[in-house]
């Protein structure tokens, strides 16, 4: 062992501290952008996604310098035009402006979509979470109230809701939806804060002394952001659909531009075997694109958080297993 | 010997496990009848496999679990009985944890500023406007420099060895009198050890903080430990002075342990070790008798009939064992 | 079924090298695109036929790469980009997809760092060790789980256990089951990254003691890869010390453990507290492993290196040469400035 000596004769000095560590890379401003943001920002198929979707909110936000609403609803007798110039996307039997349709129809959709999202996603938050950390009483009582909402069927629940209301606007669809929703993402919230919160860091938080309420929102939930921002996703395109499909069923407001009220209208003026088959395609298109755009978002960020989706990319975390 | 920071009497803890269709319940004895004392400025070692119930240990006594039984006096209040935020909070401010695995005790959302911060602010140990200057006081204490450019950092911008120190630096903001350490080393590189192990000392030295080492490695317990502890199966085996123990172990046990761990010099041919078949989980209510029986090269009738009592068969030195450290009353009471 | 090679003695002195079988030659791989990282930086190492090779290092140095290069089963973005690996003297880059998926497996087997995860949990041991030998060689499925038994037997597990499924096996069992299938296809040679890290210290030994005596019954060798030297010295014939993607110093394990001549080396050396005899401070090694995507002029090791100070005599070179690998005495190899006095 008496080779090893002149190791241990080392200065205290050198011996001790660590290697100095270098400055993070400085940042101009105080905000940062998470890192699974920055990745899914990175991804092509969350940024083909995001794309599609900006650019329906860019075609709602612009729609009343584009058309007027009323050519979306109002009769005329301009009808069964096929598509041209003055009539972008052509017009149905009553003259409706298809392309005012589909404009005014994405304000409706897209507002229905984030106001759903919105009020299932605080919930599952609130509930979800906080059920799955806490545990206990606590959990088996709101893991029933979410296994009640779990099961309510949503379409029927919003038939029976817009005949008992005598109202179809867009807000009772909005909240109609969020409440059938919520218990859905909140599963999945609940089941991803129980991987947490037996995670080493939630403890030490816990000796450290932290409250119940910082672990949760303080500690717990800026690692579940990406999920939450999947799950809010999720029910925003749930959400648009199952409202066009309300509409196409009948069940919609009649009198306001929606996708779904163009095919409804659509279908029970019997377009398609008149030939008219832009009064179908356009409305159609939106909905398909819209959804498109959304899944193609989720997917994105699918495959961030989830690495083993990744492929090429996963370099950095390749690198560190290549010990 | 210094004064007791932390004295344990009949620890024990009990996990519930499924019951079958008509069964009664069934407990894993995960902890049984624990009893040892931490002291001021020393560090003791809880030494024992996986499974054997030593983390256990350290998590009943951070209260992160609720003992079954027992007592963990501290001072002269029984903290095995706090059962309000308040009570465990305040004590939580003497007593403190290190984490095993520093690749997840801290929070991948959070700067290591945030880290050492909490802590100080929940406690309320400094003012307000002097947080800074203490979080970069304790980088520093723990060797991480410049502290400024550490407190930036987000764990995953630093080292095994590096993020571990700032889970030390956290535990320490409190200003503890308790450390308990939870296999701080294992999950790191062999080279980076050292460090951690030398600034337990350090700070054993400098603050006399009464230390918990808890760890399967024999070598890194005799070089940091005053006292040794060995688990197995829930129960401790043994219990001593470290140089004492590791020379002259009276557990089989701790012989096996000892006889397990590589050293460089003898060849694996040169000390070939037979094991019997066996585990040193807690075991799903064990019965009476020596739980080592059935791996124990110096098994005699009586050891599985009657669970051997700790006896102090060398000064300061207890094992339970029917052989090697036999209790003269063991019979009367057995009969 | 495997034939046994007759235990050539059972001292380490005794050991005798044979001839190669596998050899690493100025072996480079890196990782990524944009931000290029070598992870291997021209390494040389030979395994010869049944000899036990560890390879040591600290987590990120590269020696995980260096068994997955070996393996060939190095996926992008990590590549080979100088130097090969050789079989048998033959570059296993010219050969063909199938014939490599021989070489994997029957010539060259491995045993993974999360071992004990590798099984798969909800089919039984038996289904894992028949899907496996189908897919190598035709081989009925009766014969194969008899095989399998067999290979249970041979490493100390009751072959009735071949019916269980991984959750109902201790860790060490799981264990044993990979290194037993690792050997069914009776390979040259069996890589093992650090499959002992997750066990505890007495299921560590049986097993190591179960490898030792199987490589003596069947005659393979091993490349033990783990960051655990005071292991490698109780267990290997040889020993390379890797650092940063490359290795700093080889030689017998006895030699090793006498003589370390790399800083570096000693300074592992050091990071083991003594079980025996009298105590003292450690230094351990100051800092931590460079990056390799920049790592440092010169020496790789000379920002952590006691022996390297500014002012001092070699402090140019140190810092600006790369020390080549150099033979200081009978089989062993430096890569320092400063060994063996040649400086």
């Amino acid at each position: 062992m008496a080779q090893i000596q002149p190791t241990l004769d080392v200065p205290e000095a050198i011996a001790e501290p660590l290697a100095p560590i270098e400055p993070a890379v400085a940042r101009k401003s105080r905000f940062r952008i998470p890192g699974w943001l920055r990745l899914t920002l990175r991804n092509p198929k969350a940024r083909l996604g995001l794309a599609i979707v900006l650019g329906m909110v860019l075609l709602g936000l612009l729609a009343p310098l584009l058309i007027d609403a009323s050519k979306a609803t109002e009769f005329s007798f301009d009808s069964r035009q096929a598509p041209s110039l003055n009539h972008l996307f052509g017009t149905t039997d009553q003259g409706q402006d298809v392309f005012a349709q589909v404009v005014w129809g994405a304000r409706r959709s897209l507002a229905l979509g984030l106001l759903a999202g919105v009020i299932a996603t605080a919930l599952a938050v609130v509930l979800g979470v906080f059920a799955g950390y806490v545990g206990g009483v606590v959990d088996d009582l709101l893991n029933l109230v979410t296994s009640v909402f779990f099961v309510i069927p949503t379409i029927p629940l919003l038939v029976d809701v817009t005949a008992f209301l005598h109202t179809r606007g867009m807000l009772t669809m909005a909240l109609v939806i969020a409440c059938t929703l919520w218990a859905f993402e909140a599963r999945i919230l609940r089941a991803q804060a129980l991987t947490l919160k037996n995670r080493d860091f939630i403890q030490a938080a816990k000796v450290a002394g932290e409250s119940t309420r910082r672990i949760v929102f303080g500690e717990l939930m800026p690692n579940m952001i990406s999920r939450i921002a999947a799950a809010f996703v999720l029910v925003f395109y749930i959400a648009i659909l199952v409202d066009a499909g309300l509409e196409f069923l009948g069940l919609g407001q009649m009198d306001k531009p929606s996708w779904g009220v163009a095919l409804y209208w659509a279908t029970v003026n019997s377009s398609m075997l008149q030939g008219e088959w832009w009064s179908f395609l356009f409305p159609g298109l939106a909905i398909g694109i819209t959804v498109l755009g959304l899944t193609l978002v989720l997917a994105g960020i699918d495959e961030v958080s989830n690495p083993r989706l990744r492929t090429e990319r996963g370099e950095r975390r390749f690198l560190r297993r290549a010990a | 010997m210094s004064e007791a920071a932390l004295e344990v009497r009949g620890l024990s803890k009990r996990f519930p496990v499924s019951t079958g269709v008509r069964g009664r319940r069934r407990y894993v004895h995960a902890v049984d009848d624990v009893s040892f004392t931490l002291r001021r400025g020393r560090v003791t070692a809880l030494v024992g496999e996986s499974g054997s119930g030593k983390s256990t240990v350290a998590r009943l006594l951070v209260r992160l679990y609720a003992p079954t039984s027992g007592t963990i006096l501290f001072g002269d209040r029984d903290v095995a009985r706090d059962r309000s935020r308040r009570d465990i909070v305040r004590y939580r401010s003497q007593v403190q944890m290190i984490f095993q695995d520093p690749f997840g005790s801290l929070n991948p959302a959070k700067t290591i500023r945030h880290h050492v911060e909490r802590p100080l602010r929940i406690h309320e140990v400094v003012r307000p406007a002097e947080t800074d200057n203490r979080v970069h006081e304790l980088l520093r204490t723990v060797g991480l420099v410049p502290p400024e450019h550490v407190a930036a950092k987000y764990p995953h911008q630093l080292s095994g060895g590096q993020r571990q120190r700032v889970a030390i630096a956290r535990t320490l903001a409190v200003e503890p009198t308790v450390l308990l350490a939870d296999e701080p080393t294992s999950m790191l590189d062999v080279s980076i050890r050292i460090g951690i192990l030398n600034l337990m000392l350090k700070l054993k030295e400098e603050r006399r903080i009464a230390f918990l080492y808890v760890t399967h490695d024999l070598a890194s317990a005799r070089y940091v430990a005053d006292d040794i502890l060995v688990m197995y199966a829930g129960q401790l085996v043994e219990q001593g002075p470290v140089e004492q123990v590791l020379a002259n172990p009276l557990h089989p046990y701790t012989q096996l342990l000892l006889s397990a761990v590589p050293d460089p010099g003898t060849g694996l041919a040169a000390k070939r070790v037979e094991v019997q078949k066996g585990h040193a989980s807690a075991a799903v209510d064990p019965p009476e008798g020596c739980r080592f029986v059935a791996r124990c090269p110096l098994a005699i009738d009586v050891c599985s009939r009657v669970t051997p009592p700790l006896v102090e068969a060398a000064p300061g030195q207890s094992a339970r064992c029917h052989v090697n450290a036999p209790a003269p009353a063991v019979f009367a009471t057995a009969s | 079924m495997i034939a046994a090679v007759e235990p050539e003695g059972t001292g380490l002195a005794d050991w005798a090298p044979g001839e190669a079988i596998v050899e690493l030659r100025k072996l480079v791989v890196d990782y990524g695109v944009e931000r290029r990282t070598r992870a291997v930086d021209g390494i040389d190492l030979t395994i010869r036929v049944g000899e036990i090779v560890g390879l040591a290092g600290e987590s990120g140095c590269g020696k995980t790469t260096v068994g997955n290069a070996i393996m060939q089963i190095l996926r992008p973005p990590a590549r080979i980009t100088g130097g090969g690996v050789f079989f048998r003297g033959e570059d296993l880059a010219q050969r063909s997809r199938a014939r490599l998926r021989r070489y994997r497996w029957q010539n060259v087997s491995m045993v993974f760092q999360s071992a004990m995860n590798a099984l798969n949990p909800v089919t039984r041991v038996s289904e894992q060790f028949v899907d496996m030998m189908r897919a190598h060689e035709r081989i009925s499925r009766r014969d194969a789980e008899d095989r399998a038994g067999d290979l249970l037997e041979l490493v100390g597990i009751d072959r009735r256990r071949i019916r269980a499924f991984p959750h109902e096996l201790s860790g060490g069992m799981r264990q044993r089951v990979i290194i037993a299938m690792a050997l069914a296809l009776e390979p040259e040679v069996v890589i093992m990254d650090e499959p002992t890290t997750a066990l505890d210290v007495v299921v560590q030994r049986e097993i190591l003691q179960q490898v030792q005596d199987l490589q003596r019954k069947l005659g393979f060798a091993v490349l033990f890869i783990t960051h655990d030297l005071s292991l490698l010295i109780e267990f290997a014939h040889r020993i390379a010390i890797m650092y940063a993607g490359e290795i700093v110093e080889s030689a017998p394990a006895a030699t090793l453990h006498s003589n370390p001549q790399h800083p570096y080396t000693r300074g592992l050396m050091a990071s083991f507290p003594p079980l025996t005899g009298p105590m003292e401070r450690l230094v351990g090694i100051p800092g931590s492993p460079p990056d390799l995507a920049d790592p440092p002029a010169g020496c790789r090791f000379h920002p952590r290196c006691p022996l390297c100070v500014p002012g001092g005599d070699a402090y140019l070179r140190q810092t600006t040469e790369r020390p080549p690998l150099r033979r200081v005495e009978a089989g062993h190899d430096v890569a320092c400035h400063l060994a063996g006095g040649a400086a």
